[in-house]
């Protein structure tokens, strides 16, 4: 067994691999890590010499050519937006920013800067030339920031070098909350045990998943909020309503793609239950599990994913 | 060794007006515009490693070029470039591409071992070419590559060496020339990276193949891959050439069969009597990669793709503009920041202290070079062939050092043609 790592997308990678040639398995995950690297430099939104940080600056003036991969996965993005009606959007920085969570712990807005910061969001105000290989936004202002999928797209890029090399087994995740299994571990031929954190005591698993040729991504309301007239409001923003997310509070999705599972467990934070069935209805490959809150309680809802026998549906830990 | 002649034109795109200590303030990084109704020139990659996508990324973004095929003879790589460029033809055969009429440019980034055959046949096929660095594997190959570019004084052809297209670069260069450090004691490189250097594909074949860089037959090891181009810019701020090396390598981290060193050291002894020290590893990636020279007034130090800092002495002349310039913390030094393009942004009032967002990558200037030499040249680019074969001579003899851990002289001769 071979282990590797990688600081980048302001998170830690880390990848292994099993097989019988450990140098080529080394060679292999230093190249699949060094397309992440690659990669962090064209989505980065906070690196000025990015594609992301040059259609920001420019594209409300002109359309704006970027390389043809960074194009194809904003068409994705702009795919994703259209199936989850509105709920995975990457042009959402303006709301972030208006509410106080860009680089700070969150604040009530102000009304009218609200109203301003929701009409510079929504993916269908961004212009995609196929022909021209460029972006262009109808609204000035808006900004788009992959981070909720960058991180997923970076991870099938790393992973189908990991398979033009010869890799036949390896998990690679980033952060921990996206992952992608090639193959099995050789100990467990089902597929890599993944355990999803229970989102009130992450010691404990509120299941364990098997992946094999396949990805998974958890997204969660933790970390970032502040508290306003006796409610917590988190940092994930429903682009529709231009406010906080209120009920889903943990989102786990497998697909084999792990950019979608990036954007479907971001917008299944926001999606209305009926929404999410229409989704899963559509595409079969999805399996899922959704924690609400309901007060001091948690609810499940799940799709061809199984909750821990016995799982603790307490919402506040201690 | 004579100086180095730059192209005039080509050196003053990027270059400034001397004006006393605030040359570097001056000095303004300008990118021209391609003309207006001239049609972009049609460029292929050939070879399509991790240096081919690099190039065919930057050429994306560079005004006046147009990438039209690439070049590979492994599989992989070619589907990587459908991905990458959709509208680009690809080809296993480079000839298929020098045959092509269409084909104005071909940008060389095969393994350097492979650079002799192609270069000749696409100077041969009349065409404009760049090609990586090192130049060649050998001072012979590199000498009849040479030739073959001095003799088509009418096509271009400008190498990898891209710091020496870099406006940073350019403006630090002539700061340093200005005598803003004092009298020149001493230089130190270093390119440090905790990475195998090795490759793998399911194919056996492939393997030997894409390892070349750990085949002693043809690699030039760490100071030849990594080294050269921070050399190449010593030999440039120094304006001198080494006149002896002496090299040690050992393998300290990856024993696994490998005989070409993972950590190697070398001395540069220049004819002024300065020593440049010299190293590089695969074990460990501690403070990545950075130039510093040190002088009896300043230190200056390059580092992140072009960027510098001078360190002053506490008795050294006061230059008047780095009073107002942009310091740095270094652990308990402070660094006073060379921004290239200071005035410029002072003008379009940007806080000259900020890094410029509009700055470029070295590669990408070196990119825009090589276009603009399509549009106003033919002439001799700044990476010419004269600066690849200096910088390929350092390299093949530091090599030979580094291997049999010894001190070698270096024939000025090694750096001319005849």
């Amino acid at each position: 067994m071979v282990r590797l790592a990688l600081q980048a997308m302001a998170t830690r990678f880390e990848l292994v691999l099993h097989g019988d040639n450990p140098i080529a398995l080394r060679a292999a995950g230093e190249e699949a890590l060094r397309e992440i690297s690659l990669l962090e430099k064209q989505l980065s939104f906070y690196d000025s010499a990015s594609e992301i940080s040059r259609i920001n600056r420019k594209a409300t003036r002109e359309p704006v050519r970027v390389h043809a991969r960074v194009f194809a996965l904003l068409k994705s993005a702009q795919e994703y937006h259209r199936l989850t009606k509105g709920a995975f959007d990457i042009s959402v920085g303006p709301l972030m920013r208006c509410w106080g969570f860009a680089g700070g712990s969150g604040a009530w807005p102000d009304a009218k800067a609200l109203l301003e910061a929701h009409a510079k969001t929504g993916m269908h105000k961004v212009e995609l030339d196929e022909t021209q290989c460029s972006i262009r936004f109808k609204q000035p202002g808006m900004l788009l920031d992959l981070g909720a999928i960058g991180k997923g797209y970076a991870i099938d890029e790393a992973a189908r070098i990991l398979r033009e090399c010869g890799t036949m087994s390896a998990l690679l995740h980033g952060g921990t909350s996206t992952m992608i299994a090639i193959g099995a571990p050789p100990d467990s031929p089902a597929g890599w045990p993944v355990a999803v954190a229970h989102p009130a005591n992450p010691s404990k698993a509120m299941a364990t998943v098997r992946l094999r040729d396949e990805s998974m991504s958890v997204s969660a309301v933790s970390g970032k909020s502040f508290e306003y007239h006796g409610q917590t409001w988190g940092h994930v923003i429903d682009p529709r309503s231009g406010q906080p997310v209120q009920g889903a509070v943990l989102a786990a999705v497998t697909h084999p793609s792990a950019t979608f599972c990036d954007a479907l467990s971001t917008a299944y934070l926001a999606l209305e239950y009926k929404e999410m069935e229409q989704i899963t209805s559509k595409i079969h490959s999805i399996r899922s599990l959704i924690v609400y809150r309901k007060g001091e309680e948690l609810e499940l809802m799940t799709s061809k994913m199984e909750a821990a026998p016995n799982v603790d549906l307490n919402g506040i830990h201690g | 060794m004579g100086k180095h002649l730059v192209s005039r034109r080509a050196f003053l795109i990027g270059g400034a007006t001397l004006s006393g200590a605030g040359l570097v303030r001056a000095a303004n990084i300008k990118t021209r515009h391609w003309p207006q109704g001239r049609a972009p020139v049609t460029c292929a990659v050939i070879g399509y490693g991790p240096q081919g996508r690099e190039l065919a990324s930057t050429l994306g973004r560079v005004p006046g070029a147009k990438l039209v095929a690439i070049c590979d003879t492994y599989e992989p790589m070619l589907r990587r470039a459908q991905r990458d460029v959709p509208s680009a033809s690809r080809h296993s055969d480079y000839r298929e591409v020098l045959d092509n009429t269409e084909v104005q440019a071909v940008l060389i980034a095969t393994p350097t071992h492979l650079h002799k055959d192609i270069a000749l046949d696409a100077l041969q096929a009349g065409k404009n070419v760049y090609c990586e660095a090192p130049l060649a594997s050998s001072i012979q190959d590199a000498k009849i590559i040479a030739r073959a570019a001095r003799e088509a004084s009418q096509q271009i052809f400008q190498v990898g060496q891209i710091y020496r297209s870099n406006p940073q670069h350019r403006s630090v260069f002539q700061f340093m020339r200005s005598g803003a450090i004092g009298r020149p004691a001493m230089g130190r490189g270093q390119w440090h990276s905790r990475e195998s250097w090795r490759r793998t594909s399911p194919n056996a074949d492939r393997v030997r193949a894409l390892n070349w860089r750990l085949d002693p037959e043809v690699s030039l090891g760490l100071i030849g891959e990594a080294g050269m181009h921070q050399l190449d810019v010593a030999h440039w701020v120094l304006d001198e050439l080494p006149s002896a090396v002496h090299g040690f390598g050992q393998i300290m981290a990856w024993n696994d069969g490998r005989t070409v060193p993972d950590t190697v050291q070398a001395v540069f002894e220049f004819p002024s009597g300065l020593h440049m020290l010299y190293d590089a590893t695969l074990a460990s990636s501690f403070d990545d990669a950075y130039e510093i020279y040190f002088g009896t007034d300043s230190t200056i130090i390059f580092r992140d793709r072009g960027k510098a800092w001078m360190f002053k002495e506490v008795d050294a002349p006061l230059l008047g503009w780095e009073v107002y310039a942009r310091k740095d913390k270094f652990y308990k030094e402070t660094g006073i920041a060379l921004l290239a393009n200071a005035t410029q942004l002072d003008a379009q009032n940007q806080d000259p202290t900020e890094d410029d967002p509009n700055v470029e990558t070295p590669l990408w200037y070196a990119m825009q070079e090589f276009m603009d030499n399509h549009a106003f040249g033919p002439y001799l680019p700044a990476a010419s062939w004269e600066r690849a074969l200096e910088a390929t001579a350092v390299a093949v003899t530091a090599n030979q050092a580094i291997t049999t851990r010894t001190r070698l002289e270096i024939d000025p001769a090694l750096y001319l043609l005849d």
